[in-house]
């Protein structure tokens, strides 16, 4: 047999068999590594793996190590952590529930909106759905809500992170197609073309995200009215509505100034995201102790937390690695790359499947690393055949949303599972997010036949 | 019995004291990217270092705090068939993971990082910025911390699953029994 069909065929077991080895319960990270490295024995034993490409291991996991964007995660962590210990994002969810009233599913609206808003301040998907997970999820619960319906509004609001800027994930994106874009254009013979910026993805996503916020607010609105019993109204004395504005202005104004004063410096270029997390930390520990819950307890059950979840969330990231040298040293990324190159159909359907297999590959990768091999191979391809750059970046970005959603390995999920309570059970976190992966192919499916949601603004901002 | 018990004990001390030694790193984090902050905006100056320290704890933070992190259980699981299952399933699935996912990973990542780690020691390797941190080569040693920590936070999972295999985790911390760690009784059919 040919020992290329031999790798690519392990490739594409390993694929398949990781999803059966992941059912067993240990942790990810570690299955992910170890089911990676059998495979890799089996290929070295038909002579199409060379172990030797290990080697490349420790200079990833010290990039990882000495990596200035990805700081922002333990500290993006360290200020929602530090909110959550000091109840102050407790009572800017509850001010934000009341004043929402006795609405039936209010408490899940001011959720999405609360989280859209975390979204916009963190922009790191793992940060943002722990952030929320330990914010909101307790909140929710302790209102009778149904577990499904609070951590799929946790779940696909905590994702919105991913898109609404400051998004990491964006600014990789930027970074690489404005490098495509430039080599493309040079070789259409176009000798001046415009420049692709992060800020142009930015700009470019800021009305697809609220057209999510959109999407699961009417689908909170549509289960309120129908469904009563998943998301009881709650009720708000009169005596506390009287507080009401006292109360909107001590719990509501001072987290909404953090948050905007962190996106806002990111915005408008003042500081970079880590910077930006490092004064919103410093930021919440400041509401902490003016409400006198900056305690040395509260600080040390701050650093154990955050400690911890980074650590979970990094050796994840260090566990695929194992799985990605392995499967493109196998010949996996040919397989792809193969396939590729035999699509049939127009420019629309090229780019559709090439979000098809970003959005398979979603349910084992890390982002970073799907687009670190995906959009090379591809995005070349597409950008010679017209496809905007900055509608393409959006795109890949929403539909990367979508499989950090998709059980069993949206990885929003095990983020989620990772710190909801040990008596919530895991299926209800799966079950719960069907309906708003349902709304994200819906609002791609959107973003497809009006690209002008996407473009307009960009293109109104460069005049 | 009681030998393995004791190493579970001295495993899951050392990776506590390690793991709340280093969870503080996180609150250096903030403070040192805090000051860089201050200083590069308010005073317009800025010490190369200083950069590279709070990105570097990080990355120390979250390797030496891995194996602490295994033995809270905090590592995320597919857990939907582990979570309802009996302790001595949930123990037959640690053993082989640990043996066959966990112990591999840690030994592949020492072979292949040992080489890179001692090449870093053998010039003392510095920070490649101009001005920036000496003492890259002790970052490095980190990965070797890693997989130590984890490789043998795997030992004591693999003690313990013999223990309750055994039938005896009365022998066991209260927080490294099946039973105390997570409670078995689960409502996922009820749902």
């Amino acid at each position: 047999m040919d020992p290329v069909l031999i790798g690519e065929l392990l490739a594409g077991l390993m694929f398949f068999g990781i999803i059966g080895f992941l059912l067993l319960g240990f942790p990810v990270a570690f299955t992910l590594a170890g089911v990676s490295l059998l495979f890799g024995a089996v290929g070295m034993f038909f002579g199409v793996f060379d172990p030797s490409n290990f080697g490349a291991l420790p200079n990833r996991y010290i990039g990882f190590m000495t990596s200035e964007v990805l700081v922002a995660v333990p500290l993006f962590i360290f200020m929602g952590v530090m909110l959550e210990r000091s109840n102050i994002a407790e009572q800017l969810l509850l001010t934000m529930g009341k004043l929402f009233g006795s609405l039936r599913g209010g408490l899940g609206i001011s959720v999405i909106i609360v989280g859209a808003m975390l979204a916009a301040s963190t922009g790191v998907v793992g940060a943002t759905v722990v952030t929320m997970g330990l914010i909101s999820l307790p909140a929710m619960l302790r209102a009778g809500y149904d577990p499904k319906l609070a951590t799929g509004v946790i779940c696909a609001s905590g994702t919105l992170g991913q898109i609404i800027p400051p998004s990491t994930v964006l600014i990789f994106m930027g970074d690489m197609l404005s490098g495509i874009n430039s080599q493309v254009q040079m070789a259409k013979g176009n000798f001046a073309p415009t420049a692709v910026s992060v800020g142009d993805l930015f700009a470019g996503a800021l009305l697809p995200g609220f057209l999510l916020v959109g999407l699961y607010l009417a689908y909170t609105i549509f289960k309120a009215i129908t469904d009563p019993q998943s998301c009881p109204a709650t009720p708000v004395p009169a005596e506390e509505k009287q507080d009401l504005l006292r109360e909107v202005v001590v719990s509501l104004i001072p987290p909404l100034l953090l948050i905007l004063s962190v996106l806002g410096s990111i915005l408008g270029g003042i500081a970079t995201p880590t910077e930006a997390a490092s004064v919103g930390a410093v930021g919440a520990m400041i509401l902490a102790a003016l409400r006198w819950r900056l305690s040395f307890a509260t600080l040390r059950e701050t650093t154990v937390a955050t400690a911890t979840i980074t650590s979970m969330v990094f050796v994840i990231l260090l566990g695929a690695s194992v799985f990605s040298v392995v499967f493109r040293l196998m010949g996996g990324d040919n397989l792809v790359h193969e396939f590729l190159h035999n699509l049939p159909g127009g420019t629309l359907m090229a780019v559709a499947v090439v979000m098809a297999i970003m959005f398979v590959l979603g349910f084992i990768l890390d982002t970073f690393e799907i687009i670190f091999i995906v959009i090379p191979i591809t995005a070349p391809v597409l950008l010679m055949l017209d496809v905007d750059p900055v509608w393409l970046g959006v795109i890949v970005g929403v539909n990367l949303q979508t499989s950090f959603l998709t059980p069993p390995f949206g990885f929003a999920l095990f983020y989620l599972r990772g710190v909801a309570p040990d008596d919530l059970p895991t299926s209800a976190i799966y079950k719960g997010i069907m309906p708003f992966v349902a709304l994200q192919i819906l609002a791609i499916a959107i973003l497809f036949i009006f690209p002008g949601i996407v473009t307009w603004l960009p293109r109104l901002i460069a005049g | 019995m009681r030998v393995f018990a004791t190493a579970v004990r001295a495993i899951c001390g050392l990776n506590a004291l390690v793991g709340h030694v280093f969870s503080w790193l996180s609150l250096g984090i903030v403070v040192i990217c805090f000051t860089v902050v201050v200083q590069r905006y308010l005073f317009s100056t800025s010490f190369v270092w200083m950069q590279d320290l709070y990105i570097w704890l990080n990355g120390a933070m979250f390797t030496a705090v891995a194996g602490f992190t295994l033995m809270r259980n905090d590592h995320v699981r597919v857990d939907i068939f582990y979570r309802p299952a009996k302790a001595r399933t949930k123990a037959i699935v640690d053993l082989v993971g640990a043996v066959v996912f966990l112990l591999p990973f840690c030994a592949v990542v020492y072979v292949y990082s040992m080489p890179f780690v001692m090449r870093a020691w053998g010039y003392a390797e510095a920070s490649a910025n101009v001005g920036g941190m000496p003492g890259l080569f002790i970052l490095k040693s980190f990965i070797i911390v890693f997989v130590g920590l984890l490789a043998l936070q795997g030992v004591a999972i693999i003690l313990t699953s013999f223990l309750v295999l055994a039938g005896r985790s009365d022998l066991l911390p209260v927080a490294q029994r099946y039973d105390g760690a997570s409670p078995l009784s689960d409502n996922e059919g009820a749902a």
